[in-house]
């Protein structure tokens, strides 16, 4: 029935495939290791590796990145750090097998690359703030809290995906 | 209006069929430890039941393998109790704390009451829960007493043996502090012996939490 | 059995070269997915690509069915698991900025971290922003200590909160999903396609 198979770089997988593979995934994760998948622990990793190595004395004393500071371990060396360094070589195979690779910026031809960037840059950090207060981001909390039916995933998802779509609006000049 | 195409259909189908499933099967208790078999085949081994003569043995040449676990309250056990015994009584027998006694493979655990009533119940719960080297002690306190403390003498119609028994059991009354008349000692009561007492150290299994954070 | 390494199955040096193995497959599936373009990612919040809706969903009800499933088998033991802990208004607030920083800037990390790697520079702005904004937090972490350090419910899960019989939730969850799935493919027909 459905004849439109177009052949371009965009050609990813069918999206119910690859999720029944993150799935996979994410059960073989818990089955290993008793936990979830994430992602921005491993940058507030390297954001408290940073500031402990720019200003230690000053890493010591704020509570929250004394909370991860130990003598023993750098903070680097967390399961997530190695994690995240394992998303960057899979995405990186699966991009050079499909021809993906490119320096660029992707942004909606309505708009400039540097309101794209800007745009970026703004909602990095507001990601980033948020990851730190619901202590996961949609990976982390939400996909892998769903997993395993915990409250706090489901009430992040749907504060995730309900606030999203209630500003979608205001932005929907960058997009379409 | 088709808006799906029959494949995606049947996969979403399936998807809820299988999370249905989860709904159909059949409940079961799971089931903590053993089964029954291995319980009644450990029940009648003959290791279950260490003799008051080993335990003797054993505690006089300080043996460091084993721990005396007695299991009566509190009370009892500071009145009366073996060198070196710890008292779980057997309604904290599933604590935390006592756990990392019961459950260990390093040492012999060797229950104890003034029977085997509350010992033998002590076996049992631990035992069905997977624990390893369980015993107890044959015939409890009253046996330690009629055999290790006050032997009783045996009469010349008995066998050579039996006087053996009784001067290696008399001896070791008396490392118990027991006195016997024939020695200038002062009172004949049992009376726990001042040794040191041992630390058992049990080291904790190794088990790890999962963590997580994002 | 499972989990196997809490469980001291496999040997705790194993845990970061898993790790890695787990982040390459997790990366690839992602990538391959189409989850390194903003453009589609965004899709889902202005109906002309619900790839975010259909991968999410359907990857939280495979997991789960496949959890439990494993559990009632005896292979995974459920209570072992590390289960996101329940900060009310911490998932509630951080959830919300969350949202928002999503339809800004297009990303969310995990994503963000495979278009790095396939040399999308407006990823490795957001990656930087998501940089600052923990720097944010952390300067400020007073500030906000009381959102994220209060109303701690510990590790509940729906069934704690609610005394839902957890198979039932999935089963509900999977028909809300597939339905889900059908009325984004409705709504997709409806709007104008966008080409990216």
């Amino acid at each position: 029935m459905n004849t439109k198979y177009k052949t371009s770089p965009h050609q990813y997988w069918n999206p119910y495939f690859g999720g029944f593979l993150l799935g996979i995934i994410i059960i073989f994760t818990f089955y290993l290791t008793g936990r979830g998948l994430g992602a921005s622990g491993a940058i507030k990793s390297s954001v408290v590796t940073v500031v402990e190595n720019v200003a230690p004395k000053h890493a010591e004393s704020n509570s929250y990145y004394s909370q991860f500071i130990t003598d023993d371990k750098s903070p680097m060396n967390t399961w997530l750090v190695y994690e995240a360094l394992g998303i960057l070589i899979g995405a990186f195979i699966s991009g050079s097998i499909s021809g993906r690779i490119k320096w660029r910026v992707q942004h909606s031809p309505k708009i400039t690359a540097k309101r794209r960037l800007i745009f970026a840059l703004i909602g990095g950090i507001l990601f980033g703030l948020g990851a730190q207060i619901a202590r996961g981001c949609t990976s982390g909390a939400a996909l892998s809290g769903m997993a395993v039916l915990s409250t706090g995933g489901f009430l992040t998802m749907l504060s995730i995906f309900g606030s999203a779509y209630a500003f979608a609006y205001f932005f929907r000049k960058n997009w379409i | 209006m088709k808006f799906l195409s029959n494949r995606y259909l049947i996969l979403g189908a399936i998807l809820i069929i299988l999370a249905g499933g989860l709904l159909l099967l059949p409940k079961y208790e799971k089931q903590e430890g053993i089964r029954s078999k291995q319980l009644l085949s450990h029940a009648i081994s003959p290791e279950r039941y260490i003799s008051t003569d080993d335990i003797s043995h054993k505690i006089i040449s300080q043996d460091p393998s084993f721990i005396l676990v007695d299991v009566r309250d509190e009370e009892s056990y500071n009145n009366y109790s073996l060198p070196n015994a710890i008292n779980i009584p057997l309604s904290k027998l599933l604590d935390e704390d006592s756990l990392t006694y019961l459950n260990q493979d390093q040492f012999d655990v060797v229950f104890y009451s003034n029977n085997t009533f509350l010992a033998d119940q002590a076996w049992m719960l631990c035992d069905r829960l997977g624990f390893k080297n369980l015993h107890v002690l044959k015939g409890g306190l009253n046996t330690w007493y009629t055999t290790i403390i006050n032997p009783t003498k045996p009469n010349e119609a008995m066998p050579e043996t039996e006087f053996k028994l009784y001067s290696t059991r008399k001896a070791a009354s008396m490392y118990y502090g027991v006195a016997y008349p024939d020695q200038n000692f002062g009172n004949d009561l049992p009376t726990t012996p001042e040794t040191p007492k041992k630390v058992v150290t049990v080291e904790k299994k190794k088990k790890r939490k999962a963590e997580g954070g994002c | 059995m499972g989990p196997l390494i809490p469980g001291g199955y496999i040997p705790l040096e194993w845990d970061s070269i898993i790790a890695i193995f787990i982040g390459i497959a997790f990366g690839f599936v992602l990538e391959a997915s189409g989850f390194s373009s903003s453009r589609k990612l965004a899709g889902v919040f202005y109906g002309y690509d619900f790839a975010v809706l259909k991968v999410f969903f359907t990857a939280a009800a495979v997991s789960v069915i496949g959890i439990y499933y494993m559990d009632y088998l005896g292979y995974l033991d459920i209570s072992k698991l590390y289960v996101h802990p329940t900060y009310l208004w911490g998932a509630i607030i951080g959830g919300i900025i969350m949202g928002a920083g999503f339809v800004t800037g297009g990303f969310c990390p995990g994503t963000s971290l495979c278009a790095v790697a396939i040399g999308k520079l407006d990823a490795w702005i957001y990656v930087f922003g998501i940089m600052v904004g923990v720097f944010i937090f952390s300067e400020l972490f007073n500030l906000f200590e009381p959102i994220y350090d209060g109303y701690n419910f510990g590790n509940i899960t729906l069934i704690d909160s609610f005394g839902w019989n957890p198979y039932w939730v999935i089963f509900i969850f999977t028909i809300i999903a597939v339905l889900a799935f059908g009325i984004a493919d409705l709504v997709r027909k409806k709007i104008k396609s966008v080409f990216y």
